[in-house]
């Protein structure tokens, strides 16, 4: 360690062993200790809750008696529970995820741990993830497929199912092709025929012919598609229920089988993986309640960038204007508390303003003389992520502009004005050397906004964000940028899924999965800024005389 | 390059400030009084007895009790007269005028009473022209039983399924009261067949000359006033017609006037020597029958001849005496509009929606006049004052935006949010300021710099921690597991701060060789086990203490249950809820704590050095320095940072929208919600139509809410200026 001033090493090292006031010191720590184990606290909370999520448990067949009839339960243990009941006797209660909402109904069961007669784990239990009703918990019976049925003790299972996942995950890919995208591009054209045929540029009877041949085009994709779907109509998965009643899962709509209660650690963690990935990378599924979020971390990213791209440039030219151009009175004096204060407005106040400006008046302009034809359905003039990203950009404003002030005023005077005395002009001396020393400062301020920006959810609600965008802001179809989209967002995605979601207990391993994503980035992004703030400052200290 | 610099620093700075300008404009509209100007001129019929209109206001018609209704287009001026169908020849002798459905009923010299309806359909022509079709039709008549002589008054009221009249017979001191009920009789097929129900005669229970008669227009209620100024109020319904209340409105002066409001729970009186008095429908007391009640008292009218004529689509009505009229609003009791016409008007009608006011005189000349008026409910008495709802027993502060039906009140007092906020702010601090602050001290006066290195950015990142993370666990893991556990987090409050204190108590008093052993500035290390038990002994003290104080007594099986969640309601009269401030304030000092921490921090770090190395030298121990020169001088650096911790408390939105449960109530209950007004408008603007008055007022919350954070921070920020300055001197 360097030797710096006395203080910074032991604060009032010399004043001795005193007994007075020594019990106000020690509230004192432990109101730190209290602060910091709140942070930390969170932290872990939330990396726990979140790892839990993607971690497979196993599966507990139970046999458990209610009202006198025995019944039998497989599932996962997801939550334990105390509950005095009216007689003020406890009961000990465990929440358990049986899966199977197409037979059950509810995904979820409490029991009475006291009903509980025997509870075992059998390895023929198998989890299997399906594209509707949730996943399904069942003991693997057979494989139905063109040819023939195979049964789970035959040594050819495992590899039809593998093949018969293959299958369905290209057919499904398929489809999608033929649906979103081929079908899709039919309709678009077909609306942008209407429309040119209103405003006269195509006459009707092209327009007619056109038309048709669009149709012949649709139905030919349709038939296409009906193809697919009987192929893999003919292959299908067996499971019975804990309780015996079969379950079907159609070829297409399987999506993976994980064997709980055989896999050993290894394979646990390699379902793990397997899990994180999904959820990165997939749509979500069933009122967002299963699947991936992908589109929400894609929006957030996106929406985050162009935010970025508006408030650094406006951010620093204001920042370089109040230091360096302005003159140094009560005018720029009042102008700094002002932005300082702006950094504390409420956020929701930036977002009404943004409905209000953004959307309401400069997006029903923009409708009125470039996108005239398709009103009265707004184009630009509804929220979108364009002007999510604007608004959020004035959010984050004095974040970049203190910042950004902040290391110019701690680029030392010397090499300002030896920058001058070579002569350079006044741009010259700021763009050649004072800037690029204070280029890390302004770094750590446009990370610092994107960290509260990507974290920011209240003013989204009411400019742009929904809780499923039907696509992308940036896709495949031109004009490949479409800025006036709705988008999905990490923040808004934990909101609407914890408070507005129809089953929010099969959302909670996603709400804290997404929670534990959202805190991975912002966290990494202050640490990033923090990182080189502390570069920074080893910087000037030992440039600064 | 240094011009477009400037440009654009300005540029940036004014657009900054131009969004205060913008969602200001925003606002202002809500301020304005109507606009009302006159937009034509027309002859009517001599007397012009009833004055209807349609919904555009574009073809009123006049009818003076004769046998014809006479219609006028108001852009063409041509006139187009309609016979009254089912007259026979007869004399009417009484009519009336309900402008929701315009009808008009009548009274005829053989004691016979009907109505029938105006109605007009707009259709469009080829060219995007329309014309307005008027049509009259007949509805049945029906022969009063009791009472001899002409009807001399009569109204009708219609909710559509239950109808009634109120006719009178006759005049002065021999006049009698009737009232009958109809009903539609509902055939397999086609409309129904409207028959009479019953017909009474109140005469009896009037107790003195009946003057004036109305049915509320919901076909339940009937109003007669009294020669002697009171006024009776009798209810119809299935199990027939009964009296409820005789009423005074103004101590024995008789009404003049009386009408049914939009939605037909509110009746204006105006009386003989113009005062003008709003009664409406409560329950005064817990489960007490509806009676009406005095709840508005409007600016007194001139003598003479009254004007009236409500709105049929919120609670404005026009009024006035001579040539003087005024547009009210009955739920802020305001004068929306006062002027004086060129005619003496003997009647006026405004139309369906509002747009346009007819005022005709007596000699036939009519006047037409456009209101523009789009936000009659607003005004600072509705957003900040008490105000007495329809329906309620007392002026409240109440918020409810949206209701479900049409004849809907809204209302817009903003003090039950602002209390919310105030609220949600004041638990969020209560917790937060000890923490951060003592973290502060400790932070800037004891702890190594090395480690503080490490805990500083650790508070940074915690204060950059996403709300909606923060509001989420409080709402769905926090609540449920404290809503059981109210009587542990009390407890822990109270034996972990004790705990520290002891710690230290006990630590003082340890020899000097053992105390060496361990850096000062590791206390807050060494104080993690003891809290930890502290934290222990008081969670599980919970179950106990509550079993010792908190236990409900069942009033139905007489069980005792030691049960928080139901002893409090029980004994406090208010109610336990899982979203109560308890758990928002702790979950909000994890976005308020980093904030006053940082701050705090920064302003105790910068005492110069040269001041407490004083105190020391002067023999002061290290709580002494502390207590003595630290904290005084830094005391405006820490004031500040209060300032900007309230503003981030009062402005936070979700957790408040996610903790809260987000009921708008005015309670100070530490376990219950509050409804602020960031929730407020996050969860309300989406949905609110654009430019409306819900609109505008969710604007004025954010007004309200700038202004109270801008005020704040401002404040702070001047005061750390100052406090920079001061120690620049030292």
């Amino acid at each position: 360690m360097n030797a710096g001033p006395t203080r910074e090493t032991t604060p009032f090292a010399t004043t001795g062993r005193s007994r007075r006031g020594e019990p106000c010191i020690w509230l004192t720590a432990a109101g730190l200790t209290l602060g910091v184990a709140m942070a930390l606290g969170l932290f872990l909370l939330i990396l726990i809750k979140g790892g839990a999520s993607f971690w497979p448990g196993r599966i507990d067949l139970m046999e458990v008696s209610i009202d006198g009839k025995t019944e039998l339960i497989a599932g996962y243990v997801t939550q334990e529970s105390e509950r005095r009941d009216g007689k003020g006797i406890l009961h000990e209660e465990i929440q358990i995820f049986r899966g199977n909402k197409d037979i059950n109904g509810e995904a979820f069961k409490y029991i009475d741990r006291a009903h509980i007669l025997k509870s075992t784990r059998p390895d023929s239990l198998l989890l299997v993830e399906r594209i509707e009703f949730g996943p399904a918990i069942v003991h693997g019976v057979a494989l139905e497929n063109s040819q023939g049925r195979i049964e789970v003790s035959s040594p050819e299972f495992k590899p039809a199912l593998k093949t018969m996942l293959k299958q369905g995950a290209v057919a499904r890919d398929r489809l999608l092709g033929i649906e979103r995208k081929r079908i899709g591009a039919i309709s678009r054209e077909l609306e942008a025929l209407s429309r040119a045929e209103k405003s006269g540029s195509v006459d009707t009877r092209t327009a007619a012919s056109r038309r048709e041949m669009l149709q012949k085009k649709f139905e030919r994709l349709q038939a296409q598609a009906a193809e697919i779907r009987a192929e893999i109509a003919k292959s299908s998965f067996l499971g019975r229920a804990a309780d015996g009643r079969e379950v079907t899962v159609a070829g297409a709509a399987l999506l993976g089988v994980f064997e709980s209660n055989r896999a050993g650690f290894a394979g646990r963690i390699g379902e793990m993986t397997h899990r994180i990935w999904k959820f990165l990378k997939d749509d979500p599924r069933e009122a967002n309640t299963e699947g991936g979020v992908f589109p929400a971390i894609f929006g957030t990213v996106i929406m985050t960038l162009v935010m970025s791209l508006f408030v650094t440039p406006f951010g620093v030219i204001t920042a370089i204007y109040l230091r360096e151009y302005a003159r140094q009175g009560w005018f720029v004096r009042i102008v700094r508390v002002c932005v300082n204060n702006l950094a504390g407005v409420p956020s929701i106040v930036f977002g009404v303003f943004g409905l209000a400006f953004f959307v309401y008046f400069v997006g029903a302009k923009i409708d009125q003389t470039l996108f005239s034809d398709k009103l009265p359905t707004p184009t630009y003039g509804t929220p979108g992520i364009f002007w999510a990203s604007l608004t959020l950009a004035l959010l984050t404003l004095p974040v970049v502009i203190v910042a950004t002030e902040e290391a110019l005023s701690a680029v030392p005077r010397g090499v300002r004005e030896a920058a001058l005395a070579c002569g350079a002009s006044k741009w010259q001396a700021i763009q050649r050397v004072v800037l690029p020393a204070s280029l890390p400062g302004i770094l750590t301020g446009v990370i610092l906004a994107m960290a509260r920006g990507a974290g920011e959810v209240a003013p989204l609600m009411l400019v742009g964000v929904v809780k499923l965008a039907p696509s992308l802001p940036i896709d495949d179809i031109a004009p490949f940028i479409h800025p006036e989209r709705k988008f999905m967002h990490l923040g808004f995605h934990i909101y609407d899924l914890g408070f507005q979601s129809p089953d929010a207990e099969a959302a909670k391993p996603i709400v804290y999965a997404t929670a534990l994503l959202l805190i991975v980035l912002v966290v990494t992004l202050n640490l990033t800024a923090i990182l080189i703030r502390n570069r920074l400052k080893k910087r000037f200290a030992v440039s600064s005389f | 390059m240094g011009w477009l610099i400037r440009s654009g620093g300005v540029a940036v700075i004014l657009s900054v400030f131009g969004i205060f300008y913008f969602v200001g404009k925003e606002v202002l509209p809500l301020f304005r009084s109507a606009d009302v100007a006159p937009v034509g001129k027309f002859d009517a019929l001599a007397v012009p007895a009833v004055l209807g209109v349609d919904e555009w206001g574009e073809m009123p018609f006049f009818y003076d009790g004769g046998d014809k209704v006479v219609f006028l287009s108001v852009a063409d001026a041509a006139r187009r007269e309609i016979e009254v169908p089912g007259l026979a020849g007869l004399k009417i002798t009484a009519h009336a005028f309900d402008p929701v459905h315009l009808r008009v009923s009548l009274g005829l010299e053989d004691g016979r009473v009907g109505s029938f309806l105006v109605g007009y359909e707009r259709k469009f022509s080829g060219d995007g022209k329309s014309i307005i079709e008027p049509a009259v039709t007949a509805e049945p008549w029906f022969s009063l039983k009791h009472g001899e002589g002409a009807v001399t008054a009569v109204s009708y009221g219609d909710s559509g399924a239950g109808r009634v009249i109120a006719a009178r017979r006759g005049e002065g001191a021999v006049a009698t009261v009737s009232v009958l009920r109809l009903g539609m009789k509902r055939g397999l097929v086609g409309k129904g067949k409207l028959s009479l129900l019953e017909e009474v005669e109140v005469t009896k229970e009037l107790g003195a000359e009946p003057l004036l008669l109305r049915a509320s227009q919901n076909g339940a209620m009937v109003l007669v006033a009294l020669a002697d100024g009171g006024v009776a109020y009798f209810l119809a319904d299935s199990q027939g017609v009964s009296k409820r209340q005789t009423f005074r409105p103004f101590d024995g002066v008789s009404p003049r006037q009386m009408d049914f409001l939009f939605g037909g729970v509110a009746v204006v009186l105006t009386a003989m020597d113009g005062r003008q008095e709003q009664w409406s429908l409560f329950r005064a007391g817990r489960d007490g029958e509806r009676m009406f009640g005095e709840s508005k008292v409007f600016p007194q009218l001139g003598e003479g001849r009254v004007i009236f004529a409500a709105s049929q689509r919120n609670r404005t009505f026009l009024t006035g005496s001579g040539r003087d009229l005024s547009i009210r609003h009955s739920t802020s009791g305001a004068v929306r509009w006062e002027g004086a016409l060129d005619i003496d008007p003997v009647t006026a009608v405004l139309d369906a929606k509002g747009g346009h006011f007819i005022a005709a005189a007596a000699d036939g000349t009519a006047r037409r006049y456009s209101i523009h008026d789009p936000h009659p409910e607003a005004g600072w008495r509705a957003f900040f004052g008490k105000v007495w709802y329809e329906g309620g027993s007392e002026p409240v502060y109440q918020w409810q935006s949206t209701g479900g039906s049409d004849d809907f009140e809204p209302k817009l007092s903003l003090i039950p949010l602002i209390f919310g906020s105030l609220k949600g702010t004041a638990c969020a601090l209560i917790f937060s300021i000890p923490v951060a602050l003592l973290a502060a001290v400790f932070s800037a006066a004891f702890l190594p710099l090395e480690i503080k290195r490490v805990v500083k950015p650790v508070m940074e990142i915690m204060s950059s921690l996403p709300s909606v993370v923060l509001g989420f666990l409080a709402g769905l893991w926090l609540a449920p597991l404290l809503e059981t556990r109210v009587p542990s987090v009390m407890m822990m409050t109270l034996v972990v701060p004790l705990a520290a204190l002891a710690t230290g108590y006990v630590w003082c008093r340890l020899p000097n060789s053992f105390r060496n052993r361990f850096a000062q500035g590791s206390e807050w290390i060494i104080v993690i086990p003891f809290l930890a038990l502290a934290g222990w002994i008081g969670w599980s003290l919970g179950p106990v203490i509550e079993s010792l104080l908190f236990v409900h007594k069942d009033a139905a099986t007489g069980n005792e249950i030691a049960d928080f969640r139901l002893w409090w309601p029980q004994a406090a009269g208010i109610s336990f809820e899982q979203r109560n401030s308890l758990v928002l304030g702790f979950m909000m000092g994890f976005a308020v704590i980093p904030v006053i921490f940082t701050i705090a921090e920064d302003a105790l770090s910068n005492v110069p050095e040269s001041l407490t190395a004083a105190a020391a030298a002067l023999g002061a121990n290290r709580w002494q320095v502390v207590r003595t020169v630290l904290l005084p001088v830094a005391s405006s650096g820490i004031f500040s940072a209060l300032m900007i911790g309230f503003g981030r408390a009062v402005g936070e939105t979700m957790i408040m929208v996610m903790a809260t449960g987000n009921t708008p109530i005015t309670e100070w209950n530490l376990f219950n919600g509050m409804r602020t007004l960031s929730a407020n408008i996050a969860v309300e603007l989406p949905e609110a139509p654009v430019g409306s008055t819900h609109y505008r007022t969710l604007f004025l919350g954010a007004v309200v809410l700038f202004a109270m954070t801008f005020f704040m921070n401002t404040a702070a920020e001047l005061l750390r200026q100052r406090l920079r300055d001061r120690n620049k001197l030292v």
